[in-house]
């Protein structure tokens, strides 16, 4: 099998002493206590493949892609290895080896037809004139009301939004490994945002687009921020922190702040900020093991009803979503009763009140 | 080597057991620079699987690898010889916490961080404390007699072991040890089973010393110029008879790898040492504190920082704490082998040890650091090397030759925490020539058959680098 992309990474292989400390966070460990389920076990399966000692088989694809990419591992690795990156050239070469799932292929097609995952064309952002670049994205445009309402807030607070008629950031592409579709996509990207600022909506998008394009990206919980004025909701909640958010973009406080600013008190997860427990929605996970997202989910949505607030708060549409599927598992089984909402649900209650 | 699958799913059901290439090479490696492959993975949940497994290994002579974490330096968990690894994750509850006899009982694969956490509410922890808490496990703790930068006050695992369940070569359950702090003269087993890296028997179960978690803490930190000035520090540190909690040196090439590579800030010295007291009373740890400065100011220890405060405790053992990091990223192209990682030697040798260990890396074309719990006598060193390239693994070898040649020259010993397994071997075996007789035959005694990890210690080959494949692909 070529290994191109592994082996640009050969260096940081090596640079892995297989400490293990990377099991003690690792979302998936948690659920299936396999060491091959590890950032290390699957640092060890690229490896493998590198040297000749492993062929590429579907059993590794698929533990390549049992992977929320939550980042988790880079946060506790003691030798800064930054895991992810490895994992992704890893699942691009096995997916040039003939390793990508139907569903993902699927995917990439979609992205190429209609620029957004859902290979929905109907899935089209609203676009308006403004001032400052506002990115949707896909899993926010296939939830209009939301966006709808992250704009009429951006615009409450006096931002003019300028929302374009965009396509995909080009994140799944890369996380699902289809590195030649990312590179002609990113080029189409790049046409229509040629600006170096931008503000995004979704967690994922916005440290994609600051990672891979090298914009100075804000997150919209940032710009809300700056402009929110203070608010009593008298509300009791925990904050669920999104990987890309805390820990690809720093983000931790600014969502807390803008809490704080609606006069609700946050009960903390024992796991927060940088060592955020993961959701179990990203990565592609969702289009690759769902029964395994969904045990993910139920794991962190056990810790939220843990800290006793009956209502858990994300600015992600994808945590939202998988939490929420949780939740109502858990809340069914008689176990809590706890309500997931999205920041923009809490924000544009206030803003009305 | 012919194994009954069916038979093994019978005792832990299927989704217990895994056979995969992928996960046969992924539990074929730990943290040393060994790698083989074993022939299946196995989860037991229950002391009755432990028994029935190893019973049926016994029968049919296949070999049973118990594994923790896989977090061991020198390829202790490697199955050199394939088999059964015995995978003891799943097997990781608290059976009680006994505040009043100081005491907890635990099962083998508990994770150590967890014990503490859990511990924590009662005011108590479990000291022996290696760097590796958050992923080693109890069983892998025992197994190698773990030890930690608190080990110079509390000891190491073997101190705070009080007994265990052990399965042993033919699949029976025996109860060692005692629920007591003492334990006067028979031939005390349980002591045997800690370090020996899973060749005498199976720990299933712990019963655990358990110490108060003192209520101050307060961490100094003092420069040296000259390195020897710093080990004279350190020893009449121990001789004078303070009771630090931790005694830490790190050497230059430390000082310098966090600092270029994680821009740390740390004085640019010869060598730093750490100290800490921790006590109930905080009259007593400032006494220990101002009494351990006095010594390093003695020695020409200069910048001494002292520090109750959380978080000025954190920045000054920060440097410490990221040296893996920080060596892992020394120089592009060099990767930090677990080789010639660990060593002990007597308390008025530890500067002149640093001192050889540079120039033995030196001479043979690696780069060596030295740095360790040095309270405790104990020295670590990693080899940072061009992995892919061969000289630079002949360079090794005879480094770590020369490192062990010079540590049995002082009265010193080839493991000091990091245990024995592949790699460091072949020194240990010089270490106890004469005793090896005795330690074949006991090892004999419980374990006829040689299933229980075999060709470990002193049965493992005479040559560490051909001993297994290494895990890098070299030129
Ligand atoms: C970054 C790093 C830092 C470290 N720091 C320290 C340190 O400060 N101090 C220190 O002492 N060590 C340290 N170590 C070494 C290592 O973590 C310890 O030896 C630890 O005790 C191993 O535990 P484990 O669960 O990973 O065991 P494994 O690596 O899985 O196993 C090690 C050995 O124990 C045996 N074993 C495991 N479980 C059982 C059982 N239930 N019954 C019988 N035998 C068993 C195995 O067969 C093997 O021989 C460090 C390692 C790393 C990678
Ligand atoms: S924590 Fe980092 S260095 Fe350690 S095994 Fe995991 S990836 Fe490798
Ligand atoms: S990115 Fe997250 S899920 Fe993937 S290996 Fe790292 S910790 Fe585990």
């Amino acid at each position: 099998m070529e290994t191109k992309n592994i082996k640009s990474w050969n260096d940081e292989l090596n640079v892995c002493i297989r400490c293990a400390y990377c099991f003690e966070g690792c979302p998936v460990f948690k659920v299936t206590g396999w060491e091959t389920d590890t950032a290390r076990g699957k640092i060890i399966l690229a490896y493998g493949m590198l040297t000749g000692d492993l062929e590429p088989s579907q059993y590794i694809a698929d533990k390549l892609f049992q992977c929320t990419y939550c980042r988790d591992c880079s946060e506790r690795c003691s030798a800064n290895v930054p895991v992810v990156d490895v994992l992704a050239a890893a699942r691009a070469d096995i997916v040039e080896a003939g390793f990508a799932s139907d569903t993902h292929k699927g995917m990439a097609k979609n992205v190429k037809a209609t620029g957004n995952i859902f290979g929905d064309k109907e899935i089209k952002a609203p676009v308006q004139q403004g001032e400052i670049p506002v990115y949707i994205g896909c899993q926010y445009l296939a939830r209009p009301n939301q966006t709808k309402m992250y704009l009429k807030i951006l615009e409450k607070l006096g931002v003019k939004p300028l929302v374009k008629d965009e396509i995909c950031c080009g994140y799944p592409l890369y996380a699902l490994g289809f590195r030649k579709e990312l590179a002609e996509h990113k080029k189409k990207f790049l046409e229509i945002f040629p600006e170096k600022e931008i503000v995004a909506l979704c967690p994922t998008c916005a440290a994609y687009i600051h990672e891979e394009y090298g914009k100075d990206v804000k997150h919209i919980t940032q710009s809300i921020l700056e402009h929110l004025p203070e608010k009593n909701l008298g509300l009791k909640a925990t904050y669920h922190d999104p990987c890309d958010l805390s820990r690809v973009m720093g983000i931790t406080e600014e969502p807390r702040e803008i809490l704080k600013k609606l006069g609700i008190e946050i009960v903390e997860m024992p796991k927060n900020r940088k060592t955020s427990h993961c959701c179990g929605g990203g990565g592609g996970i969702l289009m690759s093991d769902v029964n395994l997202s969904d045990d993910i989910a139920i794991l962190r949505i056990k810790q939220a009803i843990e800290t006793g607030a009956p209502l858990l708060i994300t600015p992600c549409p994808t945590c939202e979503q998988v939490l929420k599927k949780a939740a109502t598992v858990v809340n069914e089984k008689g176990n809590g009763t706890i309500q997931v909402k999205n920041l923009s649900d809490i924000v544009w209650k206030a803003l009305r009140s | 080597m012919k194994i009954d699958l069916e038979k093994l799913k019978g005792i832990v059901g299927q989704d217990n057991i895994k056979n995969d290439i992928a996960d046969l090479y992924v539990y074929g490696s730990d943290s040393s620079v060994h790698n083989a492959l074993a022939s299946v993975v196995v989860r037991p949940t229950t002391i009755e699987q432990v028994q029935a497994i190893v019973r049926y290994a016994n029968a049919e002579l296949i070999p049973v690898v118990a594994r923790g974490s896989g977090s061991g330096m020198s390829g202790q968990a490697v199955p050199i010889d394939g088999g059964i690894v015995l995978d003891f994750k799943n097997m990781n509850r608290i059976i009680e916490i006994r505040p009043a006899d100081m005491l907890c009982k635990v099962e083998a694969g508990l994770v150590d961080d967890d014990l503490n956490r859990a511990l924590k509410p009662y005011g108590l922890f479990y000291p022996p404390l290696p760097a590796s808490s958050r992923v080693a496990t109890i069983g892998g703790e025992i197994a190698n007699n773990a030890s930690g930068i608190r080990s110079v006050k509390y000891g190491a695992t073997r101190d705070s072991v009080l007994g265990m369940k052990v399965v042993l070569a033919n699949g029976d359950l025996v109860n060692l040890g005692s629920n007591t702090k003492v334990e006067a003269s028979g031939y005390q087993i349980d002591r045997l089973m800690v370090g020996s890296e899973g060749t005498l028997g199976i720990i299933v179960e712990a019963t655990l010393l358990l110490k108060p978690i003192p209520k101050f803490r307060c961490i100094g930190r003092a420069s040296f110029d000259k390195l020897e000035d710093a080990g004279e520090a350190i020893s009449e540190i121990i001789a004078s008879g303070a009771s630090p909690s931790m005694l830490e040196l790190m050497d230059n090439i430390a000082i310098t790898a966090v600092n270029t590579t994680l821009n740390m800030g740390l004085p640019d010295v010869e060598a730093i040492v750490m100290f800490e007291a921790d006590g109930k009373v905080k009259e007593a740890v400032d006494a220990e504190i101002n009494f351990m400065k006095e010594i390093c100011e003695k020695h020409s220890g200069s910048d001494i920082e002292t520090s109750y405060d959380l978080k000025e405790r954190t920045k000054l053992f920060a440097g410490r704490k990221k040296l893996f990091a920080a060596l892992s990223r020394y120089k592009e192209g060099l990767s930090c082998t677990s080789l010639a990682d660990d060593m002990a030697v007597p308390y008025s040798k530890m500067a002149e040890c640093a001192s050889k260990i540079h120039e033995i890396a030196k001479r043979n074309n690696v780069v060596m650091t030295a740095y360790g719990h040095c309270g405790s006598g104990c020295m670590h060193t990693k080899i940072l090397m061009d992995p892919t390239k061969k000289e630079q693994w002949e360079g090794a070898k005879r480094a770590v030759d020369e490192v062990y040649d010079y540590v049995r020259s002082v009265g010193g010993t080839t493991s000091a925490e990091h245990g024995i397994g592949l790699s460091k071997a072949p020194a240990w075996k010089k270490e106890k020539a004469d005793s090896l007789a005795i330690i074949k035959a006991i090892k004999k005694a419980l374990d006829p058959n040689n299933i229980l990890n075999p060709h470990k210690i002193q049965d493992a080959p005479d040559d560490w680098i051909t001993a297994t494949k290494l895990r890098y692909p070299v030129e």
